[in-house]
């Protein structure tokens, strides 16, 4: 629980930590990226401007590609850059570089290409409502009963809807390549969450051209939040490209508006859900679930996003009768890709505004409905994974009380009738599997490395990446706390792939859950393996043992077995569970939601690094208020943004007060904490509103030009 | 491109002798630079005026307030002879911008460049303020009120520039102010509706009622039709139906990507009947 300094606190702050765009190399040049602005056609002439000297520029397509053009993901059907169709706007055509950044940017915004246009599906609704547009595999839960519903059996049917969401990372996308001939390696610095994402992508696409791709972060990593998962692949495919080409080094950093039209976004969904409510019990008895996504053009890592969104569809309540389809819907619109959460906050969008539309029609108070169905010990996922402890029930217990949410819905109750302004209050639960879905911590098989130097500083190799939440920190943490140890000889060193074993990608909520633990164990199979009380004094009276290097690979726990053809078995082996309360107070005048205040108690088990812990937590609530609140990205009829002018990030302003407590925290595990705190505290705005005027919005975000338009529809009837 | 950095008052007025329509000129750079870089603005003459003393700075002129165009906004809420005059118009311009461009942004730029969305404007129309437009040879004084003409267009002649801004100095005096601005934040946002309203009550009448609107035009407004109609009226005697069909009259929102014109519409209903009862 110790809170130390994340080691790039203070040089963050004096300014000297290195950024991808701060780093540089003798005769690099500059390369941006050349996209479609059609949503798909076929490419008829591309016309380079005149008045340049065309010698002066590199200029890769997909006819110069050594390799494959196809970039590696869990589908491999997207390709770095079109060849003679584009399938959406944004998608890469060339890779263009010159020595100087300004000119090259000029250069390229006065390329005009010609296209033959082709039908194209750029509305969200138009993709996600007409079943032809569905690409790759259905999953399906079945654990349906076969029991037909009783006639007094209460149904309720309703659809969901949940837009894009912008990662927002401070530090745009950036690469830089360096070709070294003699040895045959690409080098590439990158700012992304997984390394050796990055060198399959490079590898890829050179081919047999280059004999290794090295990779090695920037010592700083601006924020990623999952939008440097996989789009980094492309992109240092690309950049290595041009510097093969060119022979010399190439920097690619994305321009803001372009990072923001092209790059992966959150899937927007669809989903619908059907109950029936015994209304003697009060117990949901039966549900059937149609969880769509919005993939974009290709379906990339779409399938995984649509996995953890069908095996979280339930939210947390045990349901006996249960059918969960999933799919994936094809549009003219960049990929969507990973986003914190990772289809989690679009299931419990749904299914948390669900079950409060059952308690408003059964006339049943919002907390006691959920408390009535909530997991318990004894019951089971739809997949038949069991439910071992009753954490998330009480976390729910333990907001309902410190937020006194009794209480307050009588008092605003009294308040709301003497005041046209209106104050709510809401409740959502949710829950985040940690690590890779259901055998994929297996297929991993992630390894650390640890070397011991002569003075007993411990240099600890891991691919994991410090993208600002403070992993470096925390790793590290876990290792020297484990053998006391002290911290300033402990410390993680900068991913490279030729120095780091692959440890797996920064994701899934997995880094301190599965590699954290994993060192932590290390620490203590090493202190075992010698025998030392006191590394420090080991090392000094052992000199010629060092420097040593040490490997441990993870094991997955045998309990974890999973049929991904059926959907059946146990998922993930840990859950970190939360539950939130939110109140609002509504402007009657500008059809404004206010945020006033936030509680939120969250079980992710051993708390390591609590002031990281806590500064986790309330940004990924801020991002998941805001989410159900007030960013979109797209709006029918107008497009797509193009900035922060118009997307509606929250600033600071913006903020509620926000009550973070973790509970449970005498585990001797350290579970997931970086998707959960984005995953459930949407739904609390819109039942808060609810709360407030009566009101249900089944689309997010909350914006006042829909609860006008919802307001005025209800006086209209 | 060509940037120039007049030495003086004298230097500017020789480098804008001859009339050019591709003239800027560069103070705090808030919305210039932006346009620079989207290309918006391109082989222009750049003069930059922000160190000119004759431009800069807040004075009591007799009965006004006279404020240096180029001035910037934490200047304006950081004076004093402003808090003392003019809190009404100190306060609101809290929600401009942000703070940090607020230390950037100048009184003048925010006129001149003559967005819809201008944060000071509407403020300013209900504080009958005035500019001082100033040539090599000649300084006239207009009425903010009649400056704009157009989506982005103005009175000015490319060899003109604004000098001051000139606010009477009892321009709040003795009158109930209101001032919101809604937007999709609560700061680093681009207005979806603003109204500025000054009022006076004598005998539960309205002796004086000024209103002014933003983001709801091709430029930020006075709603005449309103203030004459509710003018010698007491809140009784309005009736609400009249003011939403001469708000009609007087606004033309639209729907964009930011929002829609219906709710644009009704918040300004909303507004101006908040403003009416409070």
């Amino acid at each position: 629980m110790k809170s130390i300094r994340k080691i790039d606190a203070i040089p963050k702050l004096n300014g000297s930590w290195k950024f991808l765009d701060d780093y540089s190399y003798e005769e690099m040049i500059h390369g941006q990226l050349l996209y479609s602005t059609c949503h798909h056609g076929t490419i008829k002439k591309i016309h380079f401007p005149d008045g340049y000297n065309l010698s002066e520029f590199t200029v890769v397509s997909a006819a110069n590609i050594p390799g494959e053009n196809i970039v590696p993901e869990p589908v491999c059907d997207q390709p770095y850059m079109a060849d003679k169709e584009v399938f959406h706007f944004g998608q890469v055509i060339m890779g263009i570089a010159h020595p100087n950044r300004k000119l090259l940017r000029e250069f390229i915004r006065k390329i005009k290409i010609e296209y033959e246009e082709l039908p194209a599906i750029i509305d969200i609704k138009e993709c996600l409502e007409n079943e032809d547009n569905v690409f790759g595999k259905e999953l399906i839960i079945d654990h349906r009963t076969g029991r037909k519903p009783d006639p007094n059996w209460i149904h309720h049917h309703k659809i969901y809807y949940t837009p894009h969401q912008e990662q927002a990372y401070l530090e745009p996308q950036g690469m830089i390549a360096v070709w070294q001939p003699k040895e045959k390696i690409m080098f590439v610095r990158a700012t992304c969450q997984c390394p050796f994402f990055v060198k399959e992508g490079v590898e890829t696409i050179m081919g047999s051209a280059i004999k290794e791709a090295v990779i090695e972060t920037s010592e700083g990593i601006g924020g990623a939040f999952g939008g440097k998962e996989d789009f980094p692949s492309l992109l240092a495919g690309i950049t290595s490209l041009l510097s093969y080409k060119s022979g010399k080094p190439v920097k690619i950093v994305l321009e803001r508006e372009d990072d923001i039209q092209i790059t992966t976004k959150r899937h927007p969904a669809r989903i619908e859900i059907e109950t029936w409510t015994d209304p003697e019990t009060r117990k949901i008895m039966k549900i059937y679930i149609d969880y769509r996504l919005d993939a974009g053009a290709y379906q990339t890592l779409s399938p995984v996003v649509l996995a953890r969104g069908v095996l979280h569809a339930i939210s947390g309540y045990s349901i006996p009768d249960a059918y969960i389809r999933g799919r994936l819907f094809r549009s003219n619109t960049p990929s969507n890709g990973a986003f914190r959460g990772f289809g989690a906050p679009q299931a419990f969008a749904a299914m948390e505004a669900h079950v409060e539309s059952i308690a408003a029609d059964m006339n049943i108070n919002p907390y006691k409905f959920r408390r009535k169905n909530i997991f318990r010990i004894g019951n089971e996922f739809p997949t038949t994974q069991p439910i071992l402890e009753n954490n998330l029930s009480d976390c729910l217990e333990r907001v309902i009380e410190k937020s006194n949410y009794l209480q307050k819905l009588e008092e605003f109750k009294e308040w709301n009738k003497t005041h046209k302004d209106k104050k709510g209050i809401g409740i959502s639960i949710g829950y985040h599997g940690g690590g890779y879905t259901g055998n994929g911590e297996k297929v991993l098989n992630s390894e650390v490395k640890v070397v011991i130097e002569k003075d007993a500083t411990v240099k600890i190799y891991v691919a994991n990446t410090d993208m600002g939440q403070g992993a470096h920190t925390t790793l590290a943490q876990m290792f020297f706390e484990a053998i006391d140890h002290p911290r300033e000889k402990c410390l993680v060193q900068l991913p490279n792939t030729s120095k780091t074993p692959n440890s797996g990608p920064t994701v899934a909520s997995r880094t301190i859950y599965i590699i954290g633990n994993l060192l932590r164990r290390f620490a203590l199979k090493i202190k075992d393996e010698l025998g030392f009380e006191n590394l420090d004094d080991y090392v000094s009276s052992n000199q010629n043992e060092f420097p040593r290097e040490f490997r441990m690979k993870f094991v997955q726990d045998p309990s974890v077995v999973f049929d991904e053809e059926n959907y059946v078995g146990v998922a993930y082996k840990d859950y970190s569970w939360a539950a939130c309360v939110t109140e609002i107070y509504f402007h009657a005048d500008t059809y404004q939601i206010e945020l006033t205040k936030s509680w939120n108690v969250i079980d992710i088990g051993k708390v390591v690094n609590q002031k990281i812990a806590v500064g986790q937590a309330e940004g990924g609530i801020l991002q998941g208020l805001a989410y159900g609140l007030c960013e979109f990205f797209y709006k029918a009829g107008y497009g797509r943004m193009h900035g922060f002018s118009d997307y509606a990030l929250p600033t600071t302003m913006d903020l509620p007060e926000i009550d973070v407590e973790f509970i449970h925290t005498d585990s001797p595990i350290a579970k997931g904490l970086g998707e959960i705190p984005m995953d459930f505290p949407a739904p609390s705005v819109r039942n808060a509103f609810h709360n407030a005027t009566g009101i249900f919005i089944d689309e997010y975000p909350l914006v006042p030009e829909r609860i006008f338009k919802s307001l005025t529809a209800d006086e209209r009837r | 491109m060509k940037f120039i950095r007049p030495n003086d008052m004298e230097g500017l007025f020789q480098n804008m002798e001859e009339n050019n329509d591709r003239r800027y000129f560069l103070a705090g750079g808030t919305d210039i630079n932006v346009q620079i870089k989207n290309g918006v603005i391109k082989n222009a003459e750049i003069i930059y005026i922000k160190h000119l003393k004759e431009l800069n700075g807040i004075q009591i002129v007799k009965d006004d307030i006279v404020i240096g165009a180029v001035t910037n906004i934490t200047e304006i809420l950081n004076s004093k002879i402003i808090k003392e005059n003019l809190p009404f118009f100190q306060r609101s311009l809290e929600s401009f911008a942000s703070p940090l461009l607020q230390t950037s942004a100048t009184i003048g730029g925010n006129i001149a460049n003559g967005s819809p969305t201008a944060d000071v404007v509407p403020l300013l129309l209900v504080l009958d303020a005035k500019l001082e437009i100033v040539s090599k040879t000649q300084t006239r004084i207009i009425e903010l009120n009649n400056f704009f003409t157009g989506y982005k267009t103005n009175i000015m002649k490319t060899n003109e520039l604004i000098r001051s801004i000139i606010i009477p100095r009892k321009a709040e005096n003795g009158f109930d102010t209101y001032f919101e601005k809604v937007g999709s934040r609560k700061s680093l946002m681009i207005s979806k509706v603003t109204l500025a309203g000054l009022k006076n009550i004598s005998h539960s009448k309205f002796t004086t009622v000024k209103l002014a609107v933003g983001s709801l035009n091709e430029y930020p407004r006075r709603l005449y039709k309103i203030e004459e109609y509710l003018t010698d009226k007491s809140l009784i005697e309005i009736n609400f139906l009249k003011v939403e069909e001469l708000l009609n009259e007087e606004i033309t929102p639209i729907t964009d990507l930011r929002s829609d014109k219906e709710y644009r519409y009704h918040v300004c209903v909303n507004l101006i009947r908040t403003f009416l009862n409070e």
